[in-house]
C-alpha cells in the first residue's frame, strides 16, 4: 500500500508538471524555493554554532516548521491529492495499511526533503561529539515524522469540514494572519535587525514553555546529548515518540471514522433577516444591497478588506513613529485607497457567473449608472469607516492624533478616485477569474494573466497619481492653522472624490451598454 | 400556428475556425412548449445564449415577440426570462433574498418583490430553506431558485438550458407543473434537453440540432413520424454502432 500510495503521489506530481507550461513554471519555482528552504535552514541552524541562545533558536525553528506543517494542510488543502483520504474511500482497503501508506506518500516530494536537510543543520550548529550527532540525527527523523503525522491528523480531522463550504470559508481566513506575519518578516524584522534590537541574544529563554512541546523535545534532546547527558536526551525523544505514536493513533481513528461521514456544519446554516436592505433606494439601493451582502458574507471580499488593512499599517509601522510619520501617514491612505481599488478593479469577473442575473435585467445606460453607483456605495460604506480608523490609529501612535484629518482627506480622494477607475477598468479590462484548489482568493485564469495585471496595476498607480493633489494641499499647507485647513483639506478632497466616482459611473455606464454580452461572457467563465 | 412568439433567422456564431451554430431558422408559436433537442456539442446552449442577448451572434436574427434582440436588447430582455444550464446564481445571498434581488432588478416595487419571492419560495417547495444561502442548496434547489428569478417579472417568453439536468424527480415534477401551468397561461416556453421522454412529453413542438444546424422542426408528432422521440432523434443525429464489443471480460459470465 505504501508503495502504491507513493508511486501515486509521484504520478500525480508528474501529471502536474506535464499539465501546462504555467505549472511546469511553478513546480520549478517550487523546486528552487524548497532547495533554498533546505539551505537556508541548514545555515541559518549551522550558524548558531557558539551562540549563547542556540537551543532556544533551534527550538523556535523547529516549532515554526510545525507550526508551518500544521498550517499548511488548510491553507493548501487539495493540492495533494494523496492528502484527502475520501478518495480512497471508494476501495477496499484497511485502516492500517492505508494510513501507513498515506503517511509515505506525505514524505514523498521536495518539501519534505527540504525540511529534512534544512533541520539537519543542527548537526553543525548544536550538535557536538558522537553521541550528540546520534542523536540529533534521531531528533531531526522524529521532528520530521512529527510534523507529518501532525499535518495528517489534522487533515484527517477537518476533511470533511475543509470539503464543507462553511469549512472552505474558515480555512480562507488563515491567509490573514499567514499574510501578517508575512509582512511582519518583511518589514518589521529587518527594520528592527538594522536598529539592533533584534539579534540572537533576544530569543534566550523564550523556550521556558516550549522546550515541553515536541518541536522543543528534539531540540533539547540534541543539546542534552551534546552537554553530556545522553540519558535525559534518550527520554526526551522517547517521550517525543510517545506523542508521534499518540497522535498516529487519533489520526488512524479519525481517519477511519472520517472515510464513512460527512461534514454536516453547512446545512443548519441560515441568514438572519427578512430581506434585502436599502428596498426604498430603487435599483442603486438593490445592488448596494447586494454587493453590501457580498462583501459581509463572502470570505474572499473580507480577506481582500483584510490585506487592505495589514498592508496600510505595515507600510507605515516603520516611520510612523519619526519625524517623517506625515509620509508614512499620507503615503498609507494613497496605498490603501490604491490597494482597494486594485482588488475591486474586476467587479464582471469577481460577480461570476452569477453575473448573468444582472446582465438580463440592467436595459441601458441609466440603470448601468444605477449599477456602478450602487457597487460604489457598498464599497464606500466599508472603505471610507475603515481607512479613517486607520489613518486616525496611525496619526495617534505619531502622537499627532489632529493629524489624523489629513489621512481622511486623502482617503476620501484616493476612495473616490478608486472607486472611478476600478469601475472604469472593470468594463475595459474584464477577465475571468478562478479560485484555485488552495487558494482563499480567486485570480486572473490562465491566459489572463496580464489582463489582471494591467487592470491591478492600472487602478494602484492611477489612484495614487490621483490624491497627489491632495497629499500635496497636506503637507504645503502645514504652516496654516489647523482649524483652518483640516476642514478646508477634507470637504475639498470629499468633493473631488465623489466627483472622480461620478465620473467613472458616467464612463463605465457608457462603455458597458454596448458591452454588456462581451462582459457576461467573460463572467460565465470565471471559476469561483 | 398562432403567432410566433419566437423567431429566429439565419443565426451564426463561430469560435476560431469551428463553427458552432451554422445557420438555424426557427418559429416558435406564441403559448407553445417547445424542446430544442440535440446531442453533446450541437449548439443549443450558443443558439439559446444568443436568442437570449447573452452572446453575440456574427449574423442573423432573433425577434421575440416582435422585439428584435440585437436591435433593442433592453426592450426584449424585459420579456425574457432565462434558466441557464448551470444554474449561475449569486451564492452568498439566501433563497428569499436571491429572488426578490431579481425582481428589484426587474424593477418591480418592493412590495410586489416581496409578495411575488414567497408566492414562488411556496410553489417551488423553497420556503423551509428561504434563509439558507444559495451555496448550500442542492441542485434541484439551484434550478428551482433559477427558474424562480426567471419568472419573478413575469415573462411572456421563458428559455431553459436542460432545466432538468441533475433534478430529482419530485423536485423536476415541481419545475414541470409551474412551466406547463406558465404556458397555460398563453406564454411561451422554449428549453433544451437530452430527455427525449421528457420532451416528449410536455412539448407541443421539437426542433432537433445536429452540429449546429436545425435538422428537423415541427410539432412533436410531425418529428416523431410514428415512432418515439428517441427513435426518430436517433436516426436523425446518427449513433455509433458498436456497443463495446472488445470488452470480452466484462459481465459476471466472465473471470
Amino acid at each position: 500500500m505504501a508503495r502504491l500510495l507513493v508511486q501515486l503521489k509521484l504520478r500525480l506530481l508528474r501529471n502536474a508538471l506535464r499539465s501546462s507550461a504555467q505549472a511546469k513554471a511553478g513546480f520549478i519555482v517550487s523546486m528552487i524555493f524548497a532547495g533554498l528552504v533546505a539551505a537556508g535552514t541548514f545555515a541559518g541552524l549551522a550558524a548558531l554554532r557558539g551562540q549563547g541562545a542556540s537551543v532556544d533558536l533551534t527550538t523556535v525553528t523547529f516549532t515554526l516548521f510545525a507550526f508551518g506543517w500544521l498550517i499548511l494542510p488548510l491553507v493548501t488543502f487539495g493540492l495533494d491529492g494523496t492528502l484527502d483520504p475520501a478518495t480512497l474511500a471508494l476501495y477496499p482497503l484497511r485502516t492500517r495499511p492505508l494510513a501507513v501508506g498515506l503517511l509515505a506518500a506525505s514524505a514523498t516530494g521536495a518539501w519534505p526533503l527540504a525540511n529534512l536537510i534544512g533541520l539537519l543543520g543542527v548537526t553543525v550548529g548544536l550538535a557536538r561529539g558522537g553521541p550528540g550527532l546520534v542523536i540529533a540525527l534521531l531528533a531531526v527523523s522524529l521532528e520530521v515524522l512529527f510534523c507529518i503525522t501532525l499535518a495528517r491528523f489534522v487533515t484527517a480531522g477537518l476533511a470533511g469540514l475543509l470539503r464543507s463550504r462553511r469549512g472552505k470559508d474558515l480555512a480562507a481566513f488563515l491567509i490573514l494572519p499567514l499574510f501578517a506575519l508575512y509582512e511582519v518578516f518583511t518589514q518589521v524584522v529587518p527594520k528592527l535587525t538594522a536598529e539592533g534590537k533584534l539579534t540572537p541574544a533576544s530569543f534566550a529563554g523564550v523556550d521556558v514553555w516550549m522546550r515541553w512541546i515536541p518541536p522543543g523535545l528534539a531540540a533539547h534532546a540534541i543539546q542534552d546529548a551534546s552537554t553530556g547527558h545522553p540519558g535525559t536526551a534518550l527520554l526526551r525523544l522517547a517521550l517525543l515518540a510517545a506523542v508521534i505514536v499518540g497522535l498516529g493513533w487519533l489520526w488512524i481513528r479519525s481517519l477511519s471514522r472520517g472515510l464513512v461521514t460527512v461534514d454536516t456544519s453547512t446545512q443548519s446554516s441560515a441568514v438572519r433577516g427578512a430581506a434585502l436592505p436599502f428596498g426604498r433606494y430603487g435599483l442603486r439601493g438593490t445592488v448596494a444591497a447586494r454587493f453590501w451582502l457580498y462583501q459581509r458574507r463572502d470570505p474572499g471580499s473580507l480577506i481582500y478588506w483584510g490585506i487592505t488593512a495589514v498592508v496600510m499599517v505595515a507600510t507605515s509601522v516603520s516611520s510612523i513613529t519619526t519625524p517623517h510619520y506625515l509620509f508614512a501617514l499620507l503615503g498609507s491612505a494613497a496605498l490603501g485607497t490604491g490597494l482597494m481599488a486594485a482588488l475591486h478593479a474586476n467587479a464582471v469577473g469577481l460577480s461570476g457567473p452569477g453575473f448573468g442575473l444582472e446582465a438580463m435585467a440592467l436595459a441601458g445606460r441609466r440603470a448601468l449608472r444605477a449599477y456602478f453607483s450602487g457597487q460604489d456605495i457598498a464599497l464606500g460604506m466599508i472603505a471610507v469607516p475603515l481607512l479613517a480608523v486607520i489613518s486616525f490609529g496611525l496619526a495617534a501612535v505619531a502622537r499627532h492624533p489632529a493629524d489624523g484629518f489629513l489621512g481622511l482627506a486623502v482617503d476620501l480622494a484616493g476612495i473616490g478616485a478608486g472607486l472611478a477607475l476600478s469601475n472604469v477598468f472593470t468594463v475595459t479590462v474584464p477577465y475571468p477569474m478562478e479560485k484555485r484548489v488552495g487558494s482563499p482568493t480567486p485570480r486572473a485564469a490562465s491566459g489572463y494573466t496580464g489582463y489582471g495585471l494591467g487592470g491591478t496595476l492600472g487602478s494602484l498607480l492611477g489612484t495614487v497619481l490621483a490624491v497627489v493633489p491632495v497629499v500635496l494641499g497636506a503637507v504645503l499647507t502645514r504652516s496654516d492653522p489647523a482649524a483652518v485647513r483640516m476642514p478646508v483639506l477634507v470637504l475639498c478632497a470629499a468633493g473631488y472624490g465623489l466627483v472622480l466616482a461620478w465620473i467613472g459611473v458616467r464612463i463605465a455606464a457608457r462603455a458597458a451598454e454596448q458591452r454588456l454580452p462581451e462582459l457576461y461572457q467573460i463572467a460565465v467563465r470565471s471559476k469561483l | 400556428m398562432g403567432e410566433p412568439a419566437i423567431v429566429v433567422r439565419g443565426l451564426r456564431k463561430s469560435f476560431g475556425a469551428k463553427e458552432a451554430v451554422a445557420g438555424i431558422d426557427l418559429e416558435i408559436a406564441a403559448g407553445s412548449f417547445a424542446g430544442l433537442v440535440g446531442p453533446n456539442g450541437a449548439g443549443k446552449t450558443t443558439s439559446l445564449s444568443m436568442m437570449t442577448g447573452l452572446l453575440r451572434p456574427d449574423t442573423g436574427q432573433v425577434l421575440i415577440n416582435g422585439l428584435d434582440v440585437w436591435a433593442d436588447p433592453p426592450a426584449a430582455k424585459a420579456i425574457i426570462g432565462v434558466v441557464p444550464a448551470e444554474a449561475r446564481l449569486f451564492e452568498r445571498l439566501s433563497g428569499e433574498e436571491l429572488l426578490e434581488y431579481a425582481g428589484r432588478l426587474r424593477g418591480l416595487p418592493v412590495a410586489e418583490a416581496r409578495a411575488r419571492t414567497a408566492q414562488l419560495l411556496d410553489v417551488l417547495d423553497l420556503t423551509a430553506d428561504a434563509k439558507r444561502l444559495v451555496a448550500d442548496y442542492s441542485t434541484g434547489m439551484r434550478k428551482k431558485a433559477s427558474l424562480g428569478c426567471a419568472l419573478i417579472h413575469n415573462p411572456s417568453a421563458l428559455f431553459l438550458d436542460e432545466p432538468l439536468e441533475g433534478v430529482d424527480p419530485v423536485s423536476a415534477d415541481v419545475l414541470r407543473r409551474l412551466l406547463t401551468r406558465f404556458v397555460g397561461s398563453g406564454s411561451t416556453v422554449l428549453f433544451s434537453s437530452h430527455v427525449m421522454e421528457l420532451v416528449e412529453q410536455v412539448c407541443d413542438h421539437v426542433s432537433v440540432i445536429a452540429q449546429g444546424r436545425i435538422v428537423a422542426t415541427g410539432t412533436t408528432d410531425e418529428v416523431r413520424g410514428g415512432k418515439t422521440l428517441q427513435q426518430a432523434f436517433i436516426e436523425l443525429v446518427g449513433s455509433r454502432a458498436d456497443g463495446g464489443e472488445g470488452l470480452s471480460w466484462l459481465g459476471s459470465s466472465s473471470s
